[in-house]
C-alpha cells in the first residue's frame, strides 16, 4: 500500500494539523528509527531459553485467554520477536536421535522439576512430543526424610485429587487424551515431571517454527536499550516505544545491525540479565545461602526393589542441605525401553564439601552419594543427648527436660500411629534404589537467593517487575534454593501472569506497556507471590540446616574436629522440625495442601 | 442455513482460503480505508457546513442545552491525568467495558445480521465482533474507548464530548499515536498483522458538542433513499448520562443516530445505598480512587430507569444484555469483572434497535 492515502487519511482525521507541525513529528520519528532494518514489535521477548520460548509459546496460544469470542481463532493480532543470544536449539526430533545410543546418551544434569501446573502450560502437543520421546521423568509419589529424626514425609498424586476434581488443578491425564487406555484404572496425578532443558527448549521452539505472528532471532546480541523514563508515563502523550538495537551474526560470518522497537520488551534471559543490568531501576535483594549445589545423571541398580519406585523423586535432608534423587526418562513404559535407568541428582551443601564432591573420581562419588542417600530416618532418637546432660546436672531443669522429651516422643509416636489409620503405605519407609555409576559430568553451582524490590521515591513506585515498557520474568526476577523444585515454575507462573495481561491488552485495544495499569497489575501480583514462594522457600532450608546430633553425617566430621558438642537447642528445634514433618504427613488436609501448593494450584478458599 | 454455513466453509478449505491472513485481508483493508476516507469527507463537510468547530471554539459563550457548565469544567480540569491508570480508574475499567461490548455485539449483532453475510465477513466479524463498524462514542473525555474501539478494527469512531478541553487531550494522544504507527506503515515490510493490532485510529473527535447537536446535523445532512449507511453501528454511553442535566434528551439522541440492528451501550452507577457507600463515600473520601465531588448521587440511575428512558417511547429498542461490573476481591489492584446479577453499583447495558418489519 502507497502510503500517501495514509497521510491524506491522517491529516483529515487529526483536525488537519499544521503541516509543519506534522512533518516535524513525523521527521523526529525517522530520525529515532532508521529507516532501513527497523521493525516494531508488540512484544520482545529477550531470551529464549525454556522461560522466554514458554512465554512466546502461550501468547500463541490461542485456545487460552479471557474472551471467549476470539477462543480457537488466530485473532490476535500479536507480533512478537524473540530474541537469543544463542544460535537457536535444534528440533526436539534430532535431540532425541543424537542421543539414540545407548552408551553415548544420557540424561543431561541441568534439569527441572516441573509442577503440573507449570506442565499445562506448555501446552498438550509441546508436553505430549515430550512424553512420547521419553524426556519427562514422571514422579507420582515422594519421599521426604531426614537425618537426624524420626520424620518422614510421603506425597502421593492422590494428594492432588481434590484440587483436580475442584477444578483448580489441570488433570494432565485429560491433556494428554490417553483416552485409548481403559477408562477402568484411573491413573494417578502426577506431583510433576523432571525435564532437561535441552530437550524441552527444543520442544517448545519446534512449536514456535510453525507460528508466522513471531520472528526467532537467534545468535543476537542486545547492545543497547533505551527504555521510555518514569516521567513519560501516564501523560497525554503516549510513552515512547522501547528501542533495541542489537547484532545478529550471521552464518557466513557478517554481523547484521537490528533496530527493534517494541510496546514491551520482557526480560527472560536469565538471573544474569542484561536487559534488567542496562535498563536499571530494577533494585535486587541478593543473598548468597552460602551452600553450592552439585548435579549429575546416575544409572540405578534396578537389580533389587526397584519395582514400584521408578515414578519416584526421593529427597534426603542433611545437616546443609538435601540429596535429592529425581527419576528421568521414564515417560515410556520401562518395560518397553530394556536401556539403563536413570535419575537425577541434586544434593546442595557448603561450598567446601561441593568441592570436595566435585573432586572426587566417579565410583568415590557413587559410594558417597549411597552412603548418605540409603539410609532411613532415625527411630525416635533421645532429644537430650547424652553430652547435653551433665550440663545441666542435678538441677530441676534436668527434670524438666525430661518431660518435654517423653513428651515430644510420645506425640511424635502417636502422629505416626495415626498415620497408619489413614493409608498404611504413607508410613512405610521405602529405601532408594542404589546408584551405580556416574553417567554424566558432575556439575558446581553456587546458590543464591535474590529477589526484586520495590522503592517507592516520589510517591510512586519504581523497580520491582517492571519499569516503563519493561517487564521481567523468571529468574531475571527470582532465584531461589533449588530443594523445592520451585525455581522454574515460579518462572512459568511469571509467564502465566503476563500472558494474561497482554492478552487482556490486546483483547481490549490497549497498549500493554503504555500504561501503568497492565504494568502494576503484573507487579502486584508477582510481588506477591514471588515474595511468598521465595520467603517460604528460604524458611524451609533456615528450618532445615539446624541439625541435631547425627553419626555418620557430614556435618559430624566438621563439628567433631572443631571440638563442639551437638545437641541441646538445635536438637529441640530439630526435634520440632521431625513433630512438624509428622505432622504434616499424618494430617490429611494439611499434607494436601503442600502438596497443592507445590503442584502451583491455588489452595481452597483462597481467591 | 447451518448446512450451508459447512459447505462454504468446505469450500473455502478446500480452495485455500482456510490459510488467509491473519487479520485483515489486504483488499478489505484497501477498502476500508476507502470506504472511511469517502465517510471522513461526509463528516467534514457535515462539520464545516454547519460551522460545528467553529462552535466548539466559542463553547464559553454560548450553552449547550445538554450539558451543565459545572461538569464540563469539572472534566476539563482533569484532562491532563485522563490517560494515567494511577489516577484515572476509567482506565482500569476499560479491559472490563470491552468484554462486554464484544461478548454482546458478537452475541447479538453477528448473529442477526449472519443471512446476509458472506462467509468471509463472518469469520472475520467472529475473530474481531468490532471489525468494520461504525461507532459513536459519546462523552468519548480523553479517547479511552474511542481508540480502543479504533484498534479493534472499527472503520469509524466518532467520539464526542461536551468539554472541548478533554478532546483536545484525546484529539493529542491519537495524533501521537497515528503518527507513530505512520512510521510503522512506512517502514515495514507489507504484513498485515501490525496492521491489525496498531490499527489505523480512524478516530474522529468533536469537542465542546452535544449529542443532540450532533444528531441534528447528522440528520440535516439529505439521506439517500432514507439509506442508514450514514448511521451507527454501535453506540456507547459509557460512564455519562450520571454526569447530563437530561439523560432521556441524551439516550433518544443517541437512539436516533442508530442503523437498524445497532446496539446501544449504557453505563452508569445504580442509585442504591451501596453505591452510596461504594461510588461515593469508599471511592472518593476513603481510598480517593476517584477525585471528590465527581459524581452525584442523585444522578444515578438503575437498569430499569435506564430502560424505560431508551426503550419507553421507541418500541423498537430492546435491551437485550445487562451486566454488573465488580471490582475482584482484594480490590486495591481495580481489578473489574463482569457479574451478570449483581448490578447494585455499576453496571453496564445494552440496547438494541429492532428492525420494525
Amino acid at each position: 500500500m502507497s502510503s500517501a492515502p495514509i497521510i491524506r487519511q491522517l491529516t483529515t482525521q487529526l483536525g488537519r494539523p499544521s503541516s509543519r507541525k506534522f512533518h516535524q513529528c513525523i521527521s523526529r520519528l525517522h530520525s529515532t528509527a532508521p529507516r532501513s532494518k527497523h521493525e516494531h514489535y508488540n512484544i520482545v521477548i529477550a531470551g529464549g531459553g525454556a522461560v522466554g520460548s514458554a512465554l512466546a509459546r502461550l501468547l500463541l496460544d490461542d485456545s487460552f485467554g479471557l474472551d471467549a469470542s476470539s477462543r480457537n481463532n488466530r485473532s490476535r493480532p500479536l507480533k512478537i520477536a524473540l530474541l537469543e543470544q544463542r544460535s537457536s536449539p535444534p528440533p526436539l526430533c534430532d535431540v532425541v536421535d543424537s542421543s539414540s545410543e545407548p552408551n553415548s546418551s544420557f540424561p543431561h544434569p541441568r534439569a527441572y522439576a516441573l509442577s503440573p501446573t507449570s506442565l499445562s502450560y506448555l501446552g498438550p502437543s509441546v508436553l505430549q512430543s515430550l512424553v512420547r520421546s521419553n524426556r519427562c521423568g514422571i514422579y507420582d509419589s515422594m519421599q521426604i526424610w531426614e537425618h537426624d529424626g524420626p520424620a518422614q514425609l510421603h506425597f502421593v498424586g492422590d494428594d492432588l485429587d481434590g484440587a483436580i476434581n475442584d477444578g483448580r488443578l489441570v488433570n494432565l491425564h485429560s491433556y494428554l487424551q490417553k483416552s485409548d487406555e481403559s477408562d477402568a484404572v484411573k491413573p494417578k496425578p502426577w506431583l510433576g515431571a523432571v525435564v532437561e532443558d535441552a530437550p524441552l527448549v527444543s520442544a517448545i521452539w519446534d512449536e514456535l517454527r510453525n507460528d508466522d505472528r513471531i520472528d526467532l532471532l537467534d545468535n543476537v546480541q542486545i547492545k543497547t536499550i533505551e527504555a521510555p523514563s518514569y516521567n513519560a508515563m501516564g501523560k497525554i502523550e503516549p510513552p515512547p516505544h522501547v528501542y533495541i538495537t542489537c547484532t545478529r551474526s550471521q552464518k557466513d560470518g557478517q554481523d547484521e545491525n537490528h533496530t527493534l522497537s517494541a510496546d514491551l520488551l520482557v526480560a527472560a534471559d536469565g538471573a544474569n540479565s542484561f536487559v534488567r543490568k542496562s535498563v536499571g531501576n530494577f533494585p535486587m535483594m541478593t543473598r548468597s545461602y552460602g551452600r553450592k549445589a552439585v548435579t549429575c545423571t546416575v544409572e540405578l541398580d534396578t537389580s533389587k526393589s526397584y519395582q514400584g519406585m521408578a515414578k519416584t523423586a526421593f529427597q534426603r535432608f542433611l545437616p546443609y542441605g538435601p540429596i535429592a534423587l529425581l527419576p528421568v526418562w521414564n515417560s515410556v513404559d520401562t518395560n518397553q525401553t530394556s536401556g539403563p535407568i536413570y535419575a537425577n541428582v541434586v544434593w546442595s551443601t557448603t561450598p567446601s564439601e561441593a568441592n570436595h564432591l566435585l573432586s572426587l573420581s566417579s565410583s568415590d562419588f557413587v559410594s558417597t552419594l549411597n552412603h548418605y542417600l540409603c539410609q532411613g530416618p532415625n527411630v525416635n532418637p533421645s532429644l537430650l543427648a547424652d553430652s547435653t546432660v551433665p550440663c545441666i546436672n542435678g538441677s530441676v531443669f534436668t527434670k524438666l527436660a525430661k518431660e518435654i522429651d517423653s513428651f515430644l516422643r510420645t506425640a511424635n509416636t502417636a502422629l505416626t500411629m495415626g498415620t497408619w489409620t489413614e493409608s498404611p503405605s504413607r508410613n512405610f519407609f521405602r529405601m532408594p534404589p542404589r546408584s551405580v555409576r556416574v553417567a554424566s559430568p558432575i556439575l558446581g553451582f553456587d546458590l543464591t537467593l535474590s529477589h526484586v524490590l520495590t522503592s517507592s521515591g516520589s510517591g510512586s513506585r519504581r523497580g520491582g517487575y517492571t519499569s516503563p515498557r519493561v517487564a521481567l520474568v523468571g529468574d531475571a526476577a527470582h532465584t531461589m534454593h533449588p530443594m523445592a523444585g520451585q525455581g522454574l515454575n515460579l518462572g512459568m507462573a511469571d509467564v502465566h501472569a503476563l500472558a494474561n495481561l497482554v492478552k487482556e491488552a490486546v483483547d481490549s485495544g490497549m497498549d500493554v506497556g503504555g500504561t501503568d495499569l497492565f504494568l502494576d497489575r503484573y507487579n502486584d501480583d508477582r510481588m506477591l507471590k514471588g515474595w511468598g514462594m521465595v520467603g517460604g522457600v528460604h524458611g524451609l532450608h533456615e528450618v532445615f540446616g539446624y541439625s541435631g546430633s547425627v553419626p555418620n553425617s557430614v556435618a559430624d566430621t566438621e563439628q567433631y574436629q572443631r571440638g563442639g558438642s551437638v545437641g541441646g537447642i538445635h536438637s529441640l528445634l530439630g526435634y520440632s522440625r521431625s513433630l512438624g514433618m509428622n505432622i504434616v504427613n499424618g494430617i490429611g488436609p494439611v499434607r494436601r495442601v503442600l502438596a497443592e501448593v507445590a503442584a502451583g494450584a491455588t489452595p481452597k478458599g483462597i481467591p | 442455513m447451518v448446512s450451508a454455513t459447512l459447505l462454504s466453509t468446505a469450500g473455502a478449505i478446500l480452495n485455500g482460503r482456510h490459510r488467509a491472513p491473519p487479520f485483515l485481508l489486504r483488499k478489505e483493508l484497501v477498502f476500508g480505508c476507502f470506504t472511511t476516507f469517502s465517510k471522513l469527507m461526509y463528516l467534514r463537510e457535515a462539520s464545516s457546513s454547519n460551522n460545528i468547530v467553529d462552535k466548539s471554539a466559542s463553547i464559553n459563550e454560548v450553552e449547550p442545552p445538554n450539558a451543565s457548565q459545572i461538569e464540563v469544567n469539572k472534566f476539563s480540569s482533569f484532562a491532563s491525568q485522563w490517560w494515567d491508570s494511577r489516577s484515572n480508574p476509567l482506565v482500569s475499567m476499560n479491559p472490563v467495558r470491552i468484554k462486554f461490548l464484544r461478548d454482546a455485539v458478537h452475541q447479538f449483532q453477528v448473529q442477526r445480521l449472519s443471512a446476509s453475510l458472506t462467509e468471509d465477513y463472518k469469520q472475520t466479524t467472529h475473530r474481531l465482533p468490532l471489525y468494520n463498524k461504525q461507532i459513536l462514542d459519546i462523552g468519548c473525555g480523553g479517547g479511552l474507548l474511542t481508540e480502543s474501539l479504533s484498534r479493534l478494527g472499527a472503520s469509524l469512531v466518532v467520539g464526542v464530548d461536551a468539554s472541548p478541553k478533554v478532546v483536545d487531550a484525546a484529539k493529542l494522544h491519537s495524533f501521537h499515536e497515528s503518527s507513530r504507527l505512520f512510521t510503522f506503515v512506512h517502514n515495514e515490510r507489507q504484513n498485515d498483522n501490525e496492521l491489525g493490532y496498531n490499527g489505523i485510529p480512524r478516530v474522529h473527535y468533536f469537542g465542546g458538542l452535544t449529542v443532540e447537536e450532533l444528531a441534528a446535523k447528522w440528520h440535516s445532512k439529505p439521506n439517500v433513499n432514507g439509506s442508514s449507511e450514514h448511521l451507527f453501528d454501535i453506540i456507547t454511553a459509557l460512564e455519562v448520562v450520571e454526569h447530563v442535566p437530561n439523560p432521556r434528551s441524551l439516550l433518544q439522541a443517541a437512539t436516533s443516530l442508530l442503523k437498524p440492528n445497532g446496539i446501544l451501550f449504557v453505563s452508569t452507577i445504580n442509585r442504591t445505598i451501596k453505591s452510596y457507600a461504594i461510588a461515593i463515600l469508599a471511592a472518593e473520601y476513603f481510598t480517593s480512587k476517584v477525585p471528590v465531588g465527581t459524581h452525584n448521587w442523585e444522578q444515578f440511575l438503575s437498569p430499569k430507569e435506564v430502560e424505560t428512558l431508551v426503550c419507553g417511547g421507541d418500541d423498537s429498542m430492546k435491551q437485550v444484555l445487562l451486566s454488573g461490573m465488580v471490582l475482584r476481591p482484594p480490590f486495591i489492584d481495580m481489578q473489574w469483572s463482569l457479574n451478570y446479577t449483581d448490578t447494585d453499583v455499576n453496571w453496564i447495558g445494552a440496547y438494541q434497535k429492532h428492525s420494525m418489519n
